[in-house]
């Protein structure tokens, strides 16, 4: 696959504390990159870093194998960024706001552009009010349409869909699935909802303590974690049950007289149901949690995941 | 070409934001138009029959405003973005750090030229003092040093704001103002005391100011004053740019200069 942002040995200091140690990564054409990790992790330093705001201590940033710091300029007109905790100029109008950044991305036919994406993101009645003015979503939706002014080939996208509403949410996740489609955009994105991570990420970095962690699609990393909860609703025989729980060494909570979870090796569920039922134990309902991005993201920030390549 | 688009870029950005604020245009109208009537009616009462004394003030207190209104275009200027959490993004289109103090300069040149123009018709029709007696040629030396001083002044602390980020934002309005009675706009350098005539010596207005006074008897362009204000300008220019390359690089390592948009 062809890379289009290349980092390499990535290293940030601020005093004593190391942000970010010499991590590296690809980001490939068309591809959606998830960059994940818990809060103090060196996800927000790392892509301060890539949008030049803040300097590197050492290492290496190749857009389009051209270096960064030498040709800063030239990539930031064929890259962009939207974040929620970022915003447009609050006191002027949505459209004067993007009036501003057409002109510093140099587009032509700005006019146009504007229209354009405004209708693609139904902004029409949005234009004329003060960026203050809208809701989060609302916002949100100008926030894209500024990253897109200058038609970019990566986009840089840190927590979009923060605080806003789950439909909100969903049509922007839509919204990123069709631009990724359409306009082979390259994507870095960072969220802690694992579930939209899971819908759009094809790969996933984990960053914990400023170093990367695990690397590999949503699918594989959840394959690695191979404990699944399995809840139990039986009828009666509590005490045997237990018995038999204990005896297999299972881990395993009572969360009423009738209802059990249990961790277990998924591969060993089957005999482990087929075993309740041989002692007598009527089940009334089974239901199997597998484990997902969620899990693997709370073993990273509980240290408790072991990354093997 | 792609440089001037976001030179222009910016300069649309600065005129949206103060046809926007009712802020920005008690500062930069409201409020030196109020001093300038102020100002001119205590020199008129103070002055008695002479009038000339009360020019004194007067002209001090319109020259003044180029001062305090180029360096508070570049100062504010920046502070609208990131007291908006917008600064982040300027940065991350293709502008440079020279182009959008270039812009801040130029916003800060213009608006300094229509506010010079209003208080002084003001001047003409309140106070029937015509500042435009000083004619083109001393009027454009004491605007081009008064400016560069403003914007020397004004880099400066754009530095410090990016270095040390909101915390420190008084010092936007109120630096030129500890510095206004050092220059003496209002009174000859022989009034202060000799320690602070030295200071005084060291700043660039000073020198325009006492033109200026001059210039109220003597029309003739004051070449000496002028040549020792600009020079002083150059070197505080050059310095205010090495100051603030040194500051700028420090939040970038800081990491100050994201974390003013947090």
């Amino acid at each position: 696959m062809n890379s289009i942002l290349s980092v390499s040995h990535l290293y940030k200091k601020f005093g004593e504390f190391t942000a970010v140690d010499k991590i590296s990564f690809d980001l490939h054409e068309g591809e959606i990159l998830g960059f994940l990790g818990p809060n103090g992790a060196g996800k927000t330093t790392t892509i301060q870093m890539l949008l030049g705001l803040t300097e590197v201590n050492s290492g290496e940033i190749k857009y389009f194998n051209k270096d960064f710091i030498k040709n800063r300029q030239h990539i930031l007109q064929r890259i962009n960024f939207t974040s929620s905790f970022n915003a447009l100029q609050g006191r002027i109008s949505v459209k004067e706001n993007l009036i501003v950044f057409a002109g510093l991305y140099s587009v032509k036919n700005s006019s146009k552009k504007i229209s354009e994406l405004s209708e693609y993101f139904d902004t029409g009645d949005l234009m004329n009010k003060k960026y203050w003015d809208l809701s989060a979503g609302q916002k949100t939706r100008v926030n894209i349409i500024k990253s897109l002014l200058n038609d970019p080939e990566i986009l840089l996208m840190d927590e979009p869909t923060a605080s806003l509403d789950p439909d909100v949410a969903d049509k922007l996740l839509t919204l990123i699935e069709t631009l990724k489609k359409s306009r082979r955009l390259s994507i870095l994105y960072t969220s802690h909802e694992m579930d939209e991570v899971t819908r759009i990420c094809d790969r996933v970095i984990f960053i914990s303590h400023g170093k990367i962690v695990a690397e590999d699609t949503p699918k594989n990393l959840t394959k690695k974690i191979t404990d699944a909860t399995i809840k139990i609703r039986f009828v009666e025989n509590k005490d045997t049950l237990e018995k038999y729980l204990q005896e297999k060494g299972l881990s395993f909570v009572f969360t009423d007289t009738h209802k059990v979870e249990i961790i277990s090796k998924e591969q060993d569920i089957p005999k482990l149901i087929f075993g309740i039922s041989k002692i007598g134990i009527y089940i009334t309902d089974i239901e199997i949690e597998k484990p997902s991005l969620e899990d693997v993201f709370l073993k990273i920030a509980r240290h408790e995941y072991e990354f093997h390549q | 070409m792609s440089s001037i688009n976001r030179i222009t870029g910016v300069l649309k950005q600065e005129l949206f934001i103060t046809k926007a604020s009712l802020e920005v245009i008690f500062d930069l109208v409201f409020f030196p138009l109020i001093n300038i009537v102020v100002f001119g009616f205590v020199s008129l009462w103070l002055a008695g029959s002479s009038t000339k004394e009360a020019y004194y003030l007067l002209s001090g207190m319109i020259l003044w405003q180029m001062v305090y209104i180029g360096q508070y275009s570049i100062t504010i200027g920046a502070l609208w973005n990131i007291w908006s959490r917008n600064m982040s993004n300027m940065f991350v289109s293709p502008l440079s750090i020279k182009e959008y103090i270039v812009a801040l300069m130029i916003s800060g040149l213009l608006k300094t030229l229509i506010i010079f123009i209003l208080t002084g018709v003001l001047s003409i029709f309140v106070f029937k003092f015509n500042i435009f007696d000083y004619g083109l040629l001393n009027l454009s030396l004491y605007f081009v040093n008064l400016t560069l001083f403003a914007w020397a002044l004004g880099i400066v602390l754009l530095g410090v704001v990016f270095r040390f980020g909101t915390r420190i934002q008084a010092l936007a309005w109120g630096v030129a103002y500890l510095l206004q009675p050092l220059t003496a706009a209002f009174y000859p350098v022989k009034i202060l005391p000799g320690f602070l005539q030295t200071i005084a010596y060291l700043l660039p207005p000073t020198y325009i100011f006492e033109a200026a006074r001059i210039n109220l008897v003597d029309p003739s362009v004051q070449w000496n004053l002028m040549s020792v204000s600009f020079i002083q300008n150059v070197v505080y220019f050059i310095l205010s740019v090495w100051i603030f390359t040194i500051l700028f690089k420090q939040s970038r390592e800081t990491g100050q200069f994201a974390k003013n948009d947090t």
